[in-house]
C-alpha cells in the first residue's frame, strides 16, 4: 500500500490539470479511493505524471539482436550498467541490451512499450526477450502488409479468407495487433524491387496494389474489433516528395481508424535530395480534420544511432546513400527486415529538414491526443533522449537558439521557424502517455483514475526541462516503488499484453498446405506457446 | 565493409535459382541442407526444382558435395580473399590481370561465366563454411565475401549465410548479444560485458591461465582445444554439464550427467538463419535437463554474500571519447 500526497498531477485522462491531488494505490498495484497504513511519499512541490507509454519502438526481436551484434564500437563508448543485488549488467547506447533496456526506459518514467515490429516466424524470440526486459509492460505488433499467404487471398478478392488469415497469424504470434511496413513493398524486395506508388500493381502480383492492402488490413483490423488499430508504416518512407503518397494512404484510410506511425519520415516535399523540403502542414491539416487517425512523431536528433526498419528495399537505398554496414534480412513468406547504422547532422541539409519536420508535426497538430512522442527508437535517435524533445516541445526560445545553428539555407525549406506554440505539462503528458495508451487501447494505462495500473512517475521542478525528464525522483510501477533518487530499487517482471481474436475453426486446415509450400519448419512447431510468455495478460476478442 | 545481407532459409527454398557452397562441404557435413533447403526443392517460382536452379562449388579439393553440383571451381589453398576480391572487381567491369586470375587457379573464361550467371540470376546465395572462414584471412574471407553479397545487389537479389553447425552455438550467439550486446568473447570482469575475440575468448583466457575455475556446458573443449588450454582445465576446479562422457569430464574436478536437449529434455534450438525451433522430447530422462542444474546452482549462489560488501553501490561507467 502506498500514499502519495501533496503533488500537483496531471492525468489528461480524467482533466486533471495540474491540481493538488492525493493518489492511493492498493496491494494489487491498483489506485483505490483511500489506504490505510503503508508508506506515504509526500510529494508537495512536485509533478505527477502517469507513467510513459511508448506507442512505437523497437527494443527486441531478430531485428535489434541483428542490430546490436552490428554495433560493437558503440558498446564499447556508451553507458555501461554494472551488476548489482537489484539488476544486472548491460549496456545502453544505440542499441541497448535487454535488462537496460528496462532500467533506461524505467529511469526516464516509461512503465510501458510497444514493440512494433515482429515477424510471427521469429515471435518466439522476440518474446523470450522481452521476458529479459525487466519492469515495463509490453505489447507487441505483428508483421503483416506483405505476408504473401495474406496477399494470395487479397488478390483472389477472398476478403473472409485473409481475415481469418491474419487472426490465425495474431494468435500463432502471441501479438497484441498488426503491423503494416510498405504494404507490397517488401515483397516486391524479395525480387530486388519496390511499391512506392498507392495504385500500381505489386511485382509478383497482377492487380493487387499497395492500396488495396491498405483499405483490407485497416478494414480487417477493425473487424476483428483489435484494441489497436492497424498501425502502418506507409510506402515511400523518408523520399523527398512522399507527402503525395502520404496523403494518397490517408485517403485509403477513409472511415476507418488507423495510427500511423512515424510520420516525420513520410512529410516531405520536393523532387529530389537536393530541394527537399518540410511538407509537414499539409500532413497536419489532415490530421486536424480527421480524429479518426492517430500518428507518432518518429522525431530526429542529431547525432549517431542504428536504423531498424522491416522496409528492406529503403534500407538498400541508405546504404548505397551512405556506404555504411548493411544488414539485411528478409523473412520466408512474411517480411524483411533491414538495418544501417546512421549519424544525423546538423549540417547536412536533409537531416536538418528531418529534424525541424519531427518538431513541427508534434506543433501543427492540435491536439495531443493525436500525435505522440517518439523517434521511432532506434531510428530517429534513442528512446533515452525522450527529454530532449520535450524540451524543444515546451521552450520556443531553446527551439530558436538550436535553428540558429543550422545551415542558412534551410530557411525556406521549414515552417519550423514560424511556429511559437509551447507545449503544457498537461499536452506532455498526454502526449507521452494518456494519448498513446488510449490509442493502444489500453485503457487502465495512462491513466490515474480509480482502479487503473498504478504506474506513475514523479519529477521534482526544474527550470531545465531536459533534465527534469530525464531524472524522475520517484518512478513507481504496478504500485511498487523501482526509481528512488536516482537509483534503481526493484526490477519486478512486466506484464506482456495480447489478444485473442476468433478465426473460423477450419483455418488451421486452410493453413497447413500452404504453409508446408513456403516455410522451412513444422506446422505444428509455428505458433508461440503460450507457456512461453512470461505474465500474459490476454484480452479475448468478441466472436472468440 | 560490414553487416551481412541474408535470409532465412525458406526464401532460399522458395527463390534461390543460383547457389553456390563455398569451402563447406554439405554432403557429409550438412546432409540434409541440399533436400530441405537448397538445391532439391520444388517452390512456386521454382516449379522443376533442380532443373531450375544452379549449383556452384568453391572448395581447394573436390569433395563429394562437387557431384551434386553444376560447377566446381577448384580454389588454390589460401586464395579464397583474392579470388573474392577479383569478382569483387569483375562485377563493376574493373581491370583484372591474368596473372593475379591465374594465381587463384582460376580462367578468365571461368570467372566470366561465374560473373555472368551471378547477375542473371533473379536471386543468388552464398553459403560458406569453415573452410572460408577459419583458414588463411579468417574473419577477414567472411567480411569480403559479406560485402560481395550486398554489392551483388546493386544488379540483382543476393544474400550471403554462414553456415553454422556443432549444436546450437547459434542460440548461444543470439541469447549472449541480447542479454551482454556481443555473440562471445565477454568478460564480466569488471562488473559489465566487454568484448575482445582473441582476449577474452574462452580458448585466451585458458591458455594465459587467466580463470582459476570453469564451467562447461554443451561443449567439450578437451577434445578441440590446444594442448595448453586442456592442461590449465586440468589445473583447476573444472565442472561439466554433458549427458556423456568426454574428453573435458574426464579431466573435469565434477561431471553432472543431464538429460539430452531435443532427445530427453525440451528447449530452444536456434537454426543456421536465427530462427528459433522449439524441441520437444521424445524420451523420458532420469538426469536433470542443463537448465534445471543451471537454476539450481544460481538459487545456491544467491544465498551467499554479494560481491560487493553491504551497502555500497558501484558507480555507471562513462567510457570517455
Amino acid at each position: 500500500m502506498l500514499k502519495i500526497t501533496g503533488g500537483k498531477v496531471y492525468d489528461p485522462a480524467n482533466e486533471i490539470n495540474g491540481q493538488i491531488k492525493d493518489l492511493c494505490i492498493d496491494d494489487n498495484g491498483r489506485f483505490v479511493e483511500s489506504v490505510s497504513g503503508g508508506r506515504t511519499i509526500d510529494a508537495t512541490g512536485m509533478i505527477i505524471f502517469p507513467g510513459g507509454v511508448d506507442v512505437h519502438t523497437h527494443v527486441a526481436g531478430g531485428a535489434m539482436n541483428f542490430a546490436r551484434a552490428m554495433t560493437p564500437e558503440d558498446h564499447r563508448r556508451t553507458q555501461a550498467f554494472i551488476r548489482t543485488q537489484s539488476r544486472r549488467s548491460g549496456l545502453g547506447g544505440m542499441a541497448p541490451t535487454t535488462f537496460a533496456t528496462g532500467y533506461l526506459y524505467a529511469g526516464m518514467g516509461f512503465t510501458t512499450v510497444n514493440e512494433a515490429a515482429v515477424p510471427v516466424l521469429s515471435a518466439r524470440h522476440t518474446h523470450e526477450e522481452l521476458a529479459d526486459i525487466p519492469i515495463v509492460d509490453k505489447a507487441t505488433l505483428t508483421l503483416m502488409a506483405n505476408n504473401e499467404i495474406m496477399l494470395d487471398q487479397m488478390q483472389a478478392g477472398e476478403y473472409e479468407r485473409a481475415k481469418n488469415v491474419v487472426a490465425w497469424y495474431l494468435w500463432a504470434a502471441k501479438s497484441y495487433g498488426v503491423k503494416a511496413v510498405n504494404p507490397g513493398g517488401v515483397a516486391a524486395w524479395k525480387w530486388g524491387s519496390d511499391a512506392k506508388q498507392l495504385n500500381d500493381p505489386i511485382a509478383g502480383y497482377s492487380s493487387l496494389t499497395p492500396g488495396k492492402i491498405v483499405t483490407m488490413l485497416a478494414t480487417i483490423c477493425d473487424d476483428l474489433q483489435l484494441p489497436h488499430p492497424m498501425h502502418l508504416h506507409c510506402n515511400n518512407l523518408g523520399a523527398p516528395g512522399n507527402i503525395s503518397t502520404t496523403l494518397d494512404t490517408l485517403k485509403h484510410l477513409e472511415g476507418h481508424r488507423a495510427h500511423i506511425a512515424h510520420s516525420q519520415y513520410h512529410a516531405y516535399g520536393g523532387d529530389d535530395w537536393d530541394t527537399m523540403c518540410s511538407a509537414t502542414s499539409q500532413l497536419a491539416e489532415y490530421f486536424n480534420t480527421h480524429p479518426n487517425i492517430t500518428t507518432d512523431a518518429g522525431a530526429v536528433l542529431f547525432g549517431d544511432t542504428v536504423t531498424i526498419t522491416a522496409d528492406g528495399p529503403w534500407q538498400h537505398l541508405l546504404y548505397k546513400l551512405t556506404g555504411r554496414k548493411w544488414g539485411n534480412l528478409d523473412v520466408e513468406n512474411e517480411t524483411g527486415c533491414g538495418i544501417v547504422p546512421y549519424t544525423y547532422r546538423p549540417s547536412n541539409l536533409v537531416n536538418a529538414v528531418q529534424w525541424a519536420s519531427g518538431l513541427e508535426l508534434m506543433l501543427l497538430i492540435k491536439s495531443p491526443w493525436q500525435v505522440f512522442l517518439s523517434t521511432d527508437h532506434p531510428n530517429g535517435g534513442c528512446f533515452w533522449r525522450y527529454p530532449e524533445i520535450i524540451q524543444l516541445l515546451m521552450c520556443a526560445d531553446f527551439r530558436k537558439e538550436c535553428i540558429a545553428k543550422l545551415p542558412d539555407k534551410i530557411k525556406n525549406r521549414i515552417t519550423l521557424p514560424e511556429i511559437d506554440r509551447e507545449y503544457t505539462l498537461y499536452e506532455v503528458a498526454t502526449s507521452m502517455s494518456a494519448g498513446p495508451a488510449r490509442a493502444l487501447g489500453l485503457h487502465q494505462k495512462g491513466n490515474l483514475g480509480i482502479g487503473c495500473d498504478a504506474d506513475l512517475v514523479i519529477y521534482e521542478e526544474e527550470i531545465d526541462i531536459a533534465r527534469m525528464f530525464s531524472h524522475p525522483r520517484y518512478v513507481i510501477k504496478a504500485g511498487e516503488i523501482v526509481i528512488e533518487d536516482g537509483d534503481i530499487r526493484e526490477t519486478p517482471h512486466g506484464r506482456e499484453f495480447l489478444v485473442k481474436p476468433s478465426y473460423a475453426p477450419e483455418t488451421d486446415e486452410f493453413m497447413r498446405p500452404l504453409f508446408e509450400d513456403c516455410y522451412t519448419m513444422q506446422f505444428d512447431n509455428y505458433p508461440v506457446e503460450i507457456e512461453r510468455i512470461e505474465n500474459p495478460d490476454v484480452r479475448i476478442l468478441p466472436g472468440s | 565493409m560490414g553487416g551481412k545481407v541474408t535470409c532465412t532459409l525458406g526464401e532460399v527454398k522458395q527463390r534461390a535459382d543460383f547457389i553456390v557452397y563455398w569451402g563447406g562441404n554439405p554432403a557429409e557435413c550438412h546432409p540434409r541442407h541440399f533436400t530441405k533447403y537448397t538445391i532439391m526443392q520444388k517452390s512456386k517460382f521454382l516449379p522443376r526444382g533442380r532443373k531450375d536452379r544452379t549449383m556452384v562449388l568453391v572448395d581447394i579439393r573436390e569433395t563429394k558435395s562437387a557431384k551434386a553440383a553444376d560447377i566446381f571451381l577448384q580454389v588454390k589453398p589460401g586464395k579464397d580473399f583474392e579470388l573474392i576480391t577479383i569478382l569483387r572487381a569483375l562485377i563493376k567491369d574493373q581491370h583484372v590481370g591474368d596473372e593475379q586470375i591465374a594465381e587463384t587457379g582460376m580462367t578468365r573464361a571461368g570467372l566470366d561465366d561465374l560473373v555472368h550467371r551471378m547477375k542473371s540470376c533473379k536471386f543468388g546465395v552464398f553459403f560458406f563454411g569453415m573452410g572460408l572462414s577459419m583458414t588463411r584471412g579468417k574473419h577477414m574471407n567472411s567480411a569480403a565475401l559479406l560485402t560481395l553479397a550486398a554489392e551483388m545487389n546493386a544488379f540483382t537479389k543476393f544474400v550471403a549465410m554462414p553456415m553454422r553447425g556443432h549444436g546450437n552455438v547459434t542460440g548461444a550467439d543470439v541469447i549472449m548479444r541480447w542479454q551482454t550486446g556481443y555473440p562471445f568473447g565477454i568478460t564480466f570482469n569488471r562488473g559489465y560485458p566487454r568484448y575482445n575475440p582473441g582476449e577474452f575468448s574462452t580458448v585466451d583466457v585458458l591458455v594465459r591461465g587467466d580463470c582459476d575455475a570453469a564451467f562447461i556446458i554443451g561443449a567439450d573443449p578437451g577434445a578441440t582445444m590446444p594442448q595448453p588450454a586442456i592442461d590449465h582445465l586440468a589445473r583447476i576446479p573444472t565442472i561439466c554439464l554433458d549427458p556423456h562422457v568426454t574428453h573435458t569430464s574426464r579431466l573435469a574436478r565434477v561431471h553432472i550427467t543431464t538429460a539430452a536437449q531435443g532427445i530427453s529434455a525440451p528447449g530452444t534450438a536456434y537454426r543456421m538463419d536465427e530462427l528459433p525451433l522449439p524441441l520437444k522430447p521424445a524420451l523420458k530422462s532420469p538426469y536433470p535437463s542443463d537448465e534445471e542444474v543451471v537454476r539450481r546452482i544460481n538459487e545456491a549462489i544467491a544465498k551467499k554474500p554479494f560481491w560487493l560488501p553491504d551497502g555500497s553501490q558501484p558507480q555507471v561507467v562513462t567510457a570517455i571519447g
